[in-house]
């Protein structure tokens, strides 16, 4: 347990290059160090725990799949995230049209959580992927907007406009929702 | 030098970036006027209240922590790959057994230097009478027929094998025995 405590300081990009010369201890410990991450960007791209972990999942296989792709002289967080948004965006295209609040045959209490602002999850699920994206990777994946403007091969200037119109939109959805009396 | 008046259409698009300080910093004069219509219209003070909160409302939609299974359903899901790269291996067994066995045969319990020779010996007979040098060589058909299997199978084998080396990844995956 120790082990792994001090192995959560190793950077992602040295653990990266562990495991793509075959250590799985190493790449163990890089997905553990991720999955909080990861997992929270899957479920606020899916609003479902199963799918969440499903996608989170697909992430990890993914990203075993592609460690030897990684090129170790540039920043291993920009790439894992482009990556992971790509995988995001062709799963939600694949999957199965579900509705934003879980019924009550799939709500694992356990692992659920109250939806205390369903207009905002509403909107947010509105969303076209463009706009969508970036307020993921910088809002639940924690990057910046350089490494969002990385992730998804645009400049800052690019992203900072595209969270903007995101946030209008939300925004605008959200006065909606506001007028026609709908919970918040 | 007097601006004309903000329209609400146009504050409204401009909210974000007025909200984040970036149209103070790229165009002062438009952030004056942007608080200068605010101070005078309800309707997009509402909107601008809600501009500033929609970003904390984002960062507070909380995510559930992820299942403790995660970490080991992956690295259970990536052990098939690992185990079914070692099963493509085991391939190569069976065209090992065919192999000896030919080789087994064509020796006629002599030795593998018998092999050799003979194989030479079989192949200079051959040469010799495709150039028109030699007579026909009297080699059984069915050491023939064994040989060109036994080419065939060398080449099989080393197509296999060519493939398996091309799919390895840089080396195979381990479980660390001791951690520094």
């Amino acid at each position: 347990m120790s082990d792994v405590r001090a192995a959560a300081a190793l950077p992602a990009a040295q653990l990266v290059r562990q495991a793509a010369g075959g250590d799985l201890d190493a790449f163990e410990e890089l997905i553990r160090n991720l999955q909080r991450r990861v997992y929270g960007f899957a479920y606020q791209h899916l609003r479902d725990p199963d799918e969440a972990h499903d996608l989170a999942q697909e992430i990890f296989v993914k990203l075993y799949r592609n460690l030897a792709r990684y090129d170790a002289e540039r920043p291993f967080d920009p790439w894992f995230w482009k990556l992971a948004a790509n995988t995001a965006i062709n799963y939600r295209r694949k999957r199965i049209p579900m509705p934003a609040e879980p019924t009550e045959e799939t709500a694992a209490p356990e692992h659920q959580l109250p939806a205390h602002d369903p207009a905002l999850v509403e909107a947010l699920s509105q969303l076209d992927p463009a706009y969508r994206m970036p307020v993921l990777l910088h809002y639940y994946a924690d990057l910046s907007l350089e490494q969002v403007g990385l992730s998804l091969n645009l400049s800052v200037p690019a992203i900072k406009s595209r969270l903007h119109r995101a946030r209008a939109q939300l925004r605008n959805s959200l006065a909606e929702s506001d007028e026609s009396g709908a919970p918040r | 030098m007097t601006e004309s008046p903000l329209t609400c259409a146009r504050v409204r698009v401009l909210l974000e970036s007025y909200v984040d300080g970036d149209l103070e910093r790229d165009d002062p004069m438009q952030s004056d006027a942007v608080r200068e219509h605010l101070a005078g219209c309800a309707d997009c003070r509402r909107q601008h209240h809600q501009a500033v909160s929609v970003p904390f409302r984002l960062k507070a939609l909380a995510s559930p922590p992820p299942r403790e299974s995660l970490v080991g359903d992956v690295m259970h899901a990536i052990a098939p790959s690992r185990s079914g790269y070692r099963r493509a291996w085991t391939l190569i067994a069976p065209e090992a057994i065919l192999a000896t066995f030919i080789l087994w045969y064509l020796s006629g319990l002599d030795g593998l230097s018998s092999i050799a020779s003979g194989i030479f010996g079989d192949l200079q007979g051959l040469v010799g009478w495709g150039s028109g040098t030699g007579p026909m060589p009297s080699v059984p058909r069915v050491d023939v027929l064994l040989l060109i299997s036994l080419i065939a199978l060398a080449a099989v084998a080393g197509y296999h094998l060519s493939v398996l080396i091309r799919l390895a990844p840089s080396t195979l995956p381990t479980r660390r025995t001791a951690r520094e």
